[in-house]
Parts: structure tokens; C-alpha cells; sequence
């Protein structure tokens, strides 16, 4: 960009003639002169109606403010702090920064599983299984075998640690009670084992 | 625009999510138990998960029933009978200050109720816990020592002591399997309750039962 000389500048605002100019800077005035002309000056004709549509717009924004709007408009905030506030404005921060981020016991992800043996001493069965709320009180889904002793009949299943109420089902058929477990009142009129884990 | 986007899909999600869990209970409970049940289990869950309590202990004993060939009218009446539990549960936890209670805790003291303890006990037990998760576990302790044959009061004082003197689940999970060695050796559940909530209560011991008989004679 062109630097002219403060006189041509004020040439320029139309404060002095060409001829007041020094000879010396009479070529530049000339130049300057030359190039403000070739400036486009062209009268910009403005559409009636912007002015309407331009209040249109401010007023419709005026006369609806919205809560939205007042949070997000942009605001200026000036803190004036002395240096020894410092201090304790920083040991705060870090308080709360220990007290956010304090180790918390973590979540459990999955119930703690636990292993279970399931006894049932019947001599005169053909067969056994253990039904209850682990395994949608199937009772063809876990079979017990038989142990080492006759009419001895046993499974060891994996639970997850809480509450589980059961029976064993002898020949299909007949639901009866761990006699070594707490027993519950099952709702229809018989009793289900208890298994707290 | 975007606003009223999410409205429906908030709206949507609202009414979907209902439609859903009965859609689950009914497939739950297909070919296991009569139709009429399965309607009516949809509705008991819908208005149990509607008050914050759990659904699953309904879905669980209408199974149950179904796998004991129970005729259905007797299924309908044991699965009212849970949510009048979980009902009584809720309530009584509410009132010792646990709100809104979890659904867990809720199962858990409805276990509870169905052992023979009353609301009052689960509400002192809630008490003594403070804490949803360690109140869970205290209602599915006493609900079992209950089950065992313990007095109520003295499962209450039983559980209360052990959480009192600090004892963490597993402590407390032990407690039914300890009562059950005390009786085998020959105590009352009362007395083997007893004997564990005096020692829990002994400050800097193990909450071991107070020794029977002549004590053990050092070896020659």
C-alpha cells in the first residue's frame, strides 16, 4: 500500500489545492489524485424495504425473548482480585479437585459367582434334578448324579451371590425340599429351600 | 423444529418402553403357564414397575407355579401375594428413610416378610444399614435365619449387632451357615442368635458363639 506524504494526504481530505503542494510533491498530489478518481463511486441504491425488514427482524427478537437466549447471550464478567487472594483461591480449587476426584468403591460390573454343592439323599430314586430361580425352575435343566454312597445324589453349580430359592425334583415329579436348608413358603402350598449366597 | 422432534421422541420412548417390558413378560411366561395368567402377570408388572418395584419376583413365581403344574387360579393368587410383599417391603423401607428404594432391596425384603418377619423389622433393619446395597444384604440374611426357625427379634438383634460392630457382607452372608453349626451342636436357633449378637457386640472380637460345655483341656 502506498504511503503518501502527509500534505498529499491532506490533499487527499480536500484540506489543500494542488497548488499549495510543493513542486517537489506536486507529481505525487497528481498520482494520488489519479487513483482516488479511479475509485468506484458508484451511488449504492438500497432496497426500500431493508430498513422494514431489518426493525422487522429486531423488534420479532425484542418482543420474544426466550430463556435460551438469555443464557447464551454472551456477557462480560470482571473480577478484581488482589494477589494474596490468590492463595486461598488455589487451595480451594485443589480441595475441590480432591473432593471431585476422591477414589470411589468401584461399581460391580458382575454379581460375584459362587460355587455350590447340592446334596439330596434319596435311595429310592430313578432320578433327581435341582429346580429353582437360577435356572428358571427347569426341572430337566440340572440333573444330579449319583456320589460314591448309595441313594446319594449331588450337582455343583456356579451362582451369583444374592438370594435363591429352590427344590429338588425326584423322578420328575415330586418336588421336595433341601432337607439341610432353610425352607420358605413357596406360595402354593408346599416349601422351597433357601440359598443365600 | 428440533424441539418438537425430541418431545416425540421422548414421548415415544415413554409409552414404547412399558410396551416393551410387557412384551418381555409375555414371552417370559409363553407355553409355561395358562394364558390368563400370562395377561395377568403383564398387568400386576406394569402397575408394579409403575410404583418402582421389581418385576421379576412376579415373572419368577408364575414360572414356579407352572413348573409345579399349580392350577392357574392358585398361580394367580401367589403372585398377587408377592406384590402385597413387595407392596409392604416398599413401605416399610420408605419409612426408615430408604427412598426411593432400589428394586433389589425391595425383593429382598419382601424375601424377608415371606420368612416371618413383619415390616417393623425390615424398617429397623433399613435403619441400621443406611445404605440400599448393605440393607439388601442384611434383609436377605435375616430373612434366612428367620427361615432357619430364629425369633424375630432375635434375627433383628442378631443382624443389627453385626452391622454395628462393622462387619462386611461376607461376615453376614456366614451368619445363616454359623447359626445352623450351633444347632447342630445342640442349641435353640434363639440361643445360637443370641450367643452370635453378644459375641458381634463384644468389642475387638470375632463374633464366635460363646462356648458349651466344660472348656477343652490343654493336651498332656
Amino acid at each position: 500500500m502506498t504511503d503518501f506524504h502527509p500534505l498529499v494526504k491532506r490533499l487527499l481530505d480536500g484540506e489543500v489545492t494542488l497548488a499549495d503542494l510543493p513542486p517537489a510533491l506536486r507529481a505525487e498530489g497528481e498520482e494520488a489524485l489519479r487513483l482516488l478518481a479511479a475509485v468506484d463511486r458508484e451511488r449504492v441504491v438500497v432496497s426500500p424495504a431493508l430498513d422494514e425488514r431489518v426493525m422487522t427482524a429486531v423488534r420479532s427478537r425484542a418482543a420474544a425473548p426466550s430463556a435460551w437466549r438469555w443464557l447464551n447471550r454472551p456477557r462480560e464478567i470482571r473480577v478484581r482480585l488482589r494477589p494474596w487472594m490468590l492463595a486461598p483461591a488455589l487451595a480451594a480449587a485443589a480441595a475441590l479437585v480432591l473432593l471431585v476426584a476422591r477414589p470411589t468403591p468401584p461399581l460391580p460390573l458382575a454379581p460375584r459367582m459362587v460355587t455350590v454343592r447340592f446334596v439330596l439323599v434319596a435311595p429310592e430314586a430313578h432320578q433327581v434334578a435341582v429346580a429353582g430361580t437360577f435356572n428358571q425352575w427347569d426341572a430337566g435343566a440340572t440333573p444330579l448324579l449319583r456320589a460314591g454312597a448309595p441313594g446319594v445324589w449331588t450337582a455343583t453349580l456356579t451362582l451369583p451371590a444374592g438370594n435363591h430359592q429352590y427344590a429338588f425334583v425326584v423322578d420328575g415329579a415330586r418336588w421336595v425340599p433341601d432337607p439341610a436348608a432353610p425352607t420358605v413358603n413357596d406360595g402354593f402350598g408346599r416349601r422351597n429351600s433357601v440359598l443365600t449366597l | 423444529m428440533t424441539i418438537r422432534v425430541s418431545i416425540l421422541l421422548v414421548v415415544v420412548a415413554t409409552v414404547a418402553a412399558p410396551l416393551r417390558a410387557q412384551q418381555d413378560v409375555a414371552a417370559r411366561l409363553a407355553g409355561r403357564v395358562p394364558q390368563e395368567v400370562i395377561a395377568l402377570v403383564r398387568q400386576l408388572s406394569a402397575d408394579a414397575a409403575a410404583r418402582g418395584l421389581p418385576v421379576e419376583p412376579l415373572i419368577q413365581k408364575a414360572i414356579e407355579g407352572g413348573a409345579k403344574a399349580v392350577p392357574a387360579d392358585r398361580i394367580a393368587a401367589a403372585v398377587r401375594g408377592v406384590v402385597v410383599q413387595l407392596d409392604g417391603a416398599a413401605a416399610a423401607l420408605a419409612d426408615a428413610g430408604l427412598t426411593p428404594p432400589d428394586t433389589e432391596t425391595i425383593a429382598a425384603g419382601a424375601f424377608a416378610l415371606n420368612a416371618g418377619l413383619d415390616g417393623r423389622d425390615v424398617a429397623s433393619l433399613a435403619r441400621v444399614a443406611g445404605r440400599a446395597n448393605r440393607a439388601t444384604i442384611a434383609l436377605r440374611v435375616a430373612g434366612t435365619l428367620s427361615a432357619l426357625g430364629v425369633p424375630a427379634a432375635e434375627t433383628v438383634t442378631l443382624v443389627s449387632e453385626m452391622m454395628r460392630a462393622g462387619r462386611g457382607p461376607a461376615e453376614l452372608t456366614a451368619l445363616p451357615a454359623r447359626l445352623q453349626a450351633e444347632v447342630a451342636r445342640g442349641a435353640t436357633p434363639a440361643q445360637a442368635a443370641t450367643g452370635l449378637a453378644r459375641a458381634a457386640a463384644a468389642p475387638g472380637r470375632s463374633p464366635q458363639p460363646p462356648r458349651r460345655g466344660p472348656p477343652p483341656r490343654p493336651p498332656n
